[in-house]
């Protein structure tokens, strides 16, 4: 797959993360992600190393894998990396694609600038993961 | 407390630590200051319409079905994920000893959060921070 500008323009309005976002800031994304096709089996991020941007799966799957266990498994709309662009801590975990996967990528800076640019999307971003720190909790006890 | 103490408790918080002086006094105004006994249960697992609360002073004990799962103290902030998912708690939150808290009231956390985009990103980094060990323990 090959996304031109207007296909990533209005692929991205359709992503639940960047709901709240105006027109303006969803051309500002189309513009700086780059699209990223990955093949089966493919380590798209790797555990201990450093965060470099986040990434939103566009077609195919992923599979998040920590020390041998499996995480998540991710479809289109999904987004995963964010963890250590926030934190600036090493990748906690490896993504691996399943099948051909394509991904639009964001680079930290480019992240952490929209997030200082727009207050709704990063109230976004904390609503996913606060839902998903209540499911890992909730997992770790049964 | 007196206000110029609120004022330094909240300076010393690293939730607050990007914000100016004007903006804490504004902060220390929107919350209300709470005093807890020991032994009180300050969240209710299982149960809405509670708050958001950074502990001043004291500690917490969180738990699940009555087992002791954290212990929070001075600095240590709770009740956020549930006001931003719009799910009761999962955890009781009692008091260990007194405890000195600000309290926000759950409907006014998301309108504080966007008037405050810093605070919103410390906040940010913590759920992080938390879900991250939260996958190292998985």
């Amino acid at each position: 797959m090959s996304l031109d500008r207007q296909d990533k323009i209005s692929w991205l309005a359709g992503v639940p993360l960047f709901a709240s976002c105006d027109e303006e800031t969803i051309e500002r994304i189309a513009d700086a992600t780059g699209e990223l096709v990955f093949t089966d089996g493919q380590a798209i991020v790797q555990q201990g190393q450093v965060g470099n941007g986040l990434y939103i799966v566009v077609s195919g799957s992923v599979r998040i894998v920590a020390g041998g266990g499996e995480l998540a498994r991710l479809g289109a709309g999904d987004f995963f990396g964010e963890l250590a662009v926030i934190d600036q801590q090493p990748r906690n975990a490896t993504a691996y694609a399943e099948g051909s996967t394509d991904c639009l990528a964001l680079a930290s800076w480019d992240l952490i600038a929209l997030l200082e640019r727009d207050s709704g999307l990063a109230m976004n971003l904390l609503r996913e993961l606060a839902r998903r720190l209540r499911r890992a909790d909730a997992q770790l006890r049964h | 407390m007196y206000q110029a103490e609120i004022l330094d408790a909240l300076a010393g918080l690293a939730l607050f630590s990007d914000l100016d002086r004007p903006q804490l006094e504004a902060v220390a105004h929107t919350m209300s200051e709470e005093a807890f006994p020991a032994g009180q249960r300050i969240l209710r697992q299982g149960f809405s319409g509670s708050g958001f609360f950074i502990i001043l002073d004291g500690e917490v004990s969180v738990r699940v079905d009555g087992a002791d799962v954290a212990r929070l103290a001075k600095g240590d902030f709770f009740g956020e994920i549930s006001l931003l998912l719009g799910e009761p708690p999962v955890a009781d939150v009692v008091t260990l000893a007194p405890v000195k808290a600000l309290q926000l009231a759950g409907p006014d956390l998301r309108a504080f959060l966007l008037t405050y985009p810093a605070v919103m990103y410390r906040m940010l980094q913590s759920v992080s921070r938390r879900l991250e060990r939260a996958n190292r323990r998985g």
